[in-house]
């Protein structure tokens, strides 16, 4: 099993100039902890959007890498998204998965993914090209080195053991938006 | 349909380059349209609610694009709204295909049809109803106006009757 936090501080190492997009889970406040950056894009509380907002901005910057930084139950919400995004075939996104079989925000009823479904099949099912399923930090590095030099759409499926996080308290929803668009020099 | 080419004009006047829809046949009109004048990136979704986060997603990375659906996809795209375009004020024009009014067969379609406008008015969403072929110009070029001004969600509705209500087999 993965310390999620380990592993957001080996990509946030690895991070140039790609885009990252979150749910509204636990996950954005590691990714924040391990180096707040304007190219972050988080989630107060969209349930399931990660995804279809990843695969929204990947269709809008097809020059830049975007990570949809996502988790077990806000994906089940929003599972026609994959096939969305499969059919589409974006070759710039990196659809990061953290599963911890629970929702960990409400707290930690099991979410389906603890017990009988695997979400590194249903992508594959659905029809991602490139999916990995990685249940120890040497494996997400490889995975994640991968993804960010080869083309995708990729989807990597991280098994992860749920402790408590660090940090927490984000800008306001219009700031968020403000700082991520002032950092790719666009408006609307 | 001239009501259908008209939007897409005004849709390529205004820079929007992504249209992504949930199928509807008064939305296929405005996609035939498309295809016609070419030059747009067309995105099939599963549920009308991606298209919320699709939209913010193209519009944060400094792209327009639109969702396309029918009324009932409205009902599945609410917490979307409310919860990313609303709040982190994001530009997100929805051209709805009306169902549920004048004319309808299908008595499922009624409730929603009839509680489009109350909902979007509760989440003070501003609201077009394009009737006329020849206000259909005015009405989209003005909603996209103020869809980037004001940088929210904004509805155009597609009505009965400007296009027409789709024939279906009548209730025994």
């Amino acid at each position: 099993m993965i310390d999620r936090t380990e592993a957001s501080k080996y990509l946030v190492g690895k991070l140039k100039d790609e885009l990252v997009v979150t749910s509204l889970a636990n996950e954005k406040y590691d990714l924040q902890s391990c180096g707040d950056r304007a190219r972050n894009f988080y989630n107060w509380n969209a349930m399931g959007m990660a995804s279809s907002l990843g695969l929204g901005l990947a269709m809008a910057r097809p020059e830049l890498k975007v990570i949809v930084y996502d988790g077990d139950g806000s994906l089940l919400m929003n599972l026609g998204s994959l096939t969305t995004i499969a059919s589409r075939e974006p070759k710039n996104l990196i659809h990061i998965v953290w599963d911890n079989r629970s929702y960990a925000m409400t707290g930690g009823q099991p979410t389906a993914t603890a017990f009988h479904t695997d979400l590194a099949k249903v992508a594959e099912g659905a029809g991602y090209p490139k999916v990995e399923r990685v249940e120890t930090l040497a494996a997400f590095r490889q995975a994640a080195d991968r993804a960010l030099k080869e083309p995708g759409p990729w989807f990597i499926h991280c098994l992860m053991e749920e402790k408590p996080v660090k940090g927490g308290g984000l800008p306001s929803p219009t700031a968020i938006k403000q700082r991520f668009m002032d950092a790719l020099g666009v408006h609307h | 349909m001239a009501w259908a080419e008209s939007i897409v004009s005004v849709l390529r006047k205004n820079n929007v380059r992504f249209l992504n829809y949930v199928p509807d046949t008064k939305i296929e009109k405005i996609l035939e349209a498309a295809r016609q004048l070419g030059g747009f990136e067309v995105l099939p979704l599963a549920r009308e609610e991606e298209g919320i986060g699709v939209v913010c997603g193209q519009a944060i990375g400094g792209g327009r694009g639109v969702l396309l659906c029918p009324t009932a996809g409205l009902g599945n795209s609410i917490n979307a709204l409310a919860s990313l375009a609303i709040p982190y004020r994001i530009p997100c024009p929805i051209i709805i295909g009306v169902r549920g009014d004048l004319g309808e067969f299908n008595p499922a379609q009624v409730m929603m049809g009839q509680a489009t406008q109350d909902i979007l008015g509760a989440l003070r969403i501003p609201t077009y109803r394009i009737t006329r072929e020849d206000e259909t110009e005015k009405l989209t070029d003005g909603a996209l106006r103020i869809c980037y001004a004001s940088e929210g969600p904004v509805a155009i509705l597609v009505t009965n009757e400007l296009a027409g209500w789709k024939e279906g087999k009548e209730r025994k």
